[in-house]
C-alpha cells in the first residue's frame, strides 16, 4: 500500500480501505496531514481546494504516501501554508453543515480523480 | 490562421414564432428550442427566459455562459469535439450575436454560488449584467447521477448557443474584426526587434465541477499543450467548473479571451504575440511539478522573452500559478501572474495561498472577500432557495427584507482572473 487517504469524509471511509480516519473537523485533517508530513511521510495531494467555496467544506479528504528517511522541506512549507489559509478563510465564515452532503459527495468525487490521476498518470497501485 | 469575427449587435432577445435576428432583435422560438434541447434523453424539464441589463432580475445559481454563434466559413461549427464533430478551428468566418449569452442554470449541489444581478449595485461586479440573456434552467431526470447531471446541463448550454446562434446566419454584421497570426518563423521574420511573449492560460482540472475541456478532453487529462489563439476564440475551450463563481473562466470568457484580444492588439507593435499555452492545475504534487515543468520547458523551447500566465480559481493553484513563475524567472523569462486575491474582508491578509520572490510583476484581478449588499430582486430566474447559501456563511447576512450580503466570491466573473470584469486598480 503506497497511499493513504486521510480524511474525516464518511464517503469516503465507506469507499475506501487505506484511510486514516479523522473524527473531527476540516481543520483536524489539515493538522493530522501536517504531523504525518513532520513524521516523513509524502504529501501526494495538495491540502485545499481550488475554489473559496470548497473552503466551507465540512470535509476534505487527502492523500499521503511512504515515509521517508529526510523530510520533505516543500511539503512541509505547502502543508503550513495550508493551515495557515485555511484558518484566515474561516474567520469571517462558518463552515457550511446545510450542504454537508453535497460537500461530502464532491470531496469524494475529487478524491477518486486524484487517485485515478495517480493511477493512470504515475502508473502506481493505489 | 486567419479568423473573421464578424458582431451583429443584439439590442434585445424576444420570444416568437421563428428564432430569427432582425433590426438587432434576437427572436427565439422558445418551443423549439426546448424540443432540440429535450432530445437529450436526459432532461426532463427546461424553463427558458430573458433578463435583460437593468431589469430587477437575480440570476442563480448559474453554471455557464456561452455566446451565440454560428461558423459561416471555415471548418468546425459549435464546439467540436463536444457537441459536434470534431473539426480544426481558428480559420474562417464567425457570425456572432454579439450583446446576447445563453446562460445556464442547474442545481447540480446544493452550495453552488454563481449570482448575475440584472441591475443596481450587483449589476456593477458581473460583467454579464450587460449582456441580454437567455437563460435556460435545466432540470434531468431523477436518478441521474452527478457527472452525469453536469455534463447535461454543460452540453444543453452548448446546443442552445448553437441553435441560437444559426440566426446570426445570413445578417449583416455591424463590425468585423480580424485576427492573423502566421506561423512562428514568419512572424519573427516580420518582426525580428520585437520580444516574443506566450500566454500561458492555467484551466482548473480536478474532477468533478471542476473541470475544463479542450476541444472535448478533459484537460486533467492532458500534458500542458499549444494553441494558436485563434482556435480559443473560435470555441476550442469550454468550461466545466461552477464552484468558483467570481474566478471560473466561462465558456463566453473563453470565447472572448481578454488577454489573447490585448495580445493581438499589441502584436506586431510593442510584441510577437507566439501563442497560447494550455496548463492543467491538477491535485495531485507531481501533477504539478510535471505540469509545470512542461510549461517552462515549451516557453523555453519555443524562445520567448516574456509570458504572461492567468490562474483559474483560489487555493492549490496558487502553487502551480507560483512554480511556473519560479521556472521562468528563473530561466531569465519576464514573467507576469493575473490572479486574484483572497486578501479578507478589510484587503490587508496576505492574498494567495502561496507566496515566491519571483513573482515581481503580478496583476490582481480584485478581492474575492470584499462584501457587496444586494437588493432583494423583483423576479429570481432559477433557484430562489439558493439565495440563502450565497448570503449565508455568517449572521446579519440576509436581513429581514430579502437584503443580502455576500462575498464578490459569489458572483460571476466579478474577480475574473483573465481580466474579462470590472474590477480595476487606482493609483493614490
Amino acid at each position: 500500500m503506497k497511499y493513504r487517504i486521510v480524511t474525516n469524509n464518511p464517503l469516503a471511509k465507506k469507499e475506501f480501505h487505506n484511510v486514516c480516519f479523522i473524527e473531527g473537523s476540516y481543520e483536524d485533517v489539515l493538522l493530522k496531514i501536517r504531523d504525518l508530513v513532520y513524521e516523513g511521510l509524502d504529501l501526494i495531494s495538495h491540502p485545499l481546494g481550488a475554489s473559496m467555496r470548497m473552503l466551507y467544506s465540512p470535509y476534505r479528504s487527502i492523500v499521503v504516501g511512504q515515509k521517508n528517511e529526510a523530510i520533505d522541506l516543500f511539503h512541509i512549507e505547502i502543508i503550513e501554508n495550508s493551515i495557515m489559509n485555511y484558518r484566515k478563510n474561516l474567520e469571517g465564515r462558518k463552515i457550511d453543515w446545510v450542504h454537508a452532503e453535497d460537500y461530502a459527495l464532491i470531496d469524494n468525487e475529487l478524491l477518486k480523480s486524484t487517485l485515478e490521476d495517480l493511477e493512470f498518470s504515475f502508473n502506481k497501485g493505489i | 490562421m486567419k479568423l473573421e469575427l464578424r458582431r451583429i449587435h443584439i439590442k434585445d432577445i424576444q420570444f416568437g414564432k421563428t428564432t430569427k435576428v432582425k433590426d438587432g432583435v434576437l427572436t427565439v422560438n422558445k418551443e423549439e428550442l426546448i424540443n432540440k434541447l429535450k432530445d437529450d434523453e436526459r432532461i426532463k424539464d427546461i424553463k427558458v427566459d430573458v433578463a435583460r441589463p437593468g431589469e430587477k432580475v437575480r440570476i442563480i445559481p448559474v453554471k455557464d455562459v456561452i455566446e451565440p454563434r454560428v461558423k459561416i466559413e471555415g471548418s468546425g461549427n459549435g464546439f467540436p469535439g463536444v457537441s459536434t464533430k470534431m473539426a480544426q478551428l481558428g480559420e474562417g468566418k464567425v457570425n456572432i450575436l454579439y450583446g446576447a449569452a445563453i446562460v445556464t442554470v442547474g442545481d447540480i449541489v446544493g452550495f453552488q454560488e454563481g449570482v448575475i444581478d440584472m441591475w443596481g449595485e450587483g449589476a456593477k461586479w458581473t460583467p454579464f449584467s450587460k449582456t441580454y440573456n437567455l437563460v435556460l434552467d435545466i432540470t434531468p431526470v431523477e436518478g441521474l447521477d452527478p457527472h452525469s447531471h453536469e455534463a447535461t446541463v454543460r452540453l444543453a448550454g452548448l446546443k442552445a448557443a448553437e441553435f441560437v446562434g444559426k440566426a446570426g446566419r445570413n445578417v449583416e454584421p455591424n463590425e468585423v474584426l480580424t485576427y492573423e497570426i502566421g506561423s512562428h518563423a514568419e512572424e519573427t521574420k516580420k518582426y525580428p526587434n520585437l520580444p516574443k511573449v506566450l500566454y500561458v492560460e492555467m484551466l482548473i482540472s480536478q474532477g468533478l465541477l471542476h473541470d475544463g475541456y479542450i476541444y472535448g478532453v478533459n484537460s486533467q487529462k492532458i500534458l500542458p499543450t499549444l494553441l494558436h489563439p485563434n482556435e480559443e476564440l473560435d470555441g476550442a475551450v469550454i468550461s466545466g467548473n461552477c464552484v468558483a463563481a467570481c474566478d471560473k473562466i466561462t465558456t463566453y470568457q473563453h470565447q472572448n479571451n481578454s488577454v489573447i484580444l490585448d495580445l493581438y492588439a499589441q502584436h506586431g507593435k510593442t510584441l510577437n504575440f507566439m501563442g497560447v499555452i494550455l496548463a492543467p492545475e491538477l491535485t495531485t504534487l507531481e501533477g504539478k511539478f510535471r505540469t509545470c515543468d512542461y510549461t517552462a520547458k515549451l516557453c523555453k523551447m519555443i524562445g520567448v522573452d516574456g509570458v504572461i500566465i492567468s490562474e483559474e480559481g483560489y487555493g492549490n493553484p496558487d502553487s502551480d500559478l507560483l512554480m511556473i513563475c519560479k521556472r521562468l524567472e528563473n530561466a531569465g523569462i519576464k514573467t507576469v501572474l493575473i490572479t486574484d486575491e483572497c486578501s479578507g474582508r478589510d484587503g490587508k491578509s496576505q492574498p494567495l495561498a502561496d507566496t515566491a520572490k519571483e513573482a515581481v510583476a503580478v496583476v490582481s484581478g480584485g478581492n474575492v472577500s470584499h462584501v457587496v449588499t444586494l437588493p432583494p430582486a423583483d423576479k429570481v430566474i432559477g433557484n430562489a432557495e439558493a439565495i440563502a447559501t450565497l448570503a449565508g456563511g455568517w449572521d446579519g447576512a440576509l436581513l429581514e427584507d430579502g437584503t443580502l450580503m455576500c462575498e464578490l466570491n459569489a458572483v460571476i466573473g466579478a474577480t475574473s482572473e483573465i481580466g474579462y470584469h470590472y474590477c480595476t486598480a487606482k493609483l493614490y
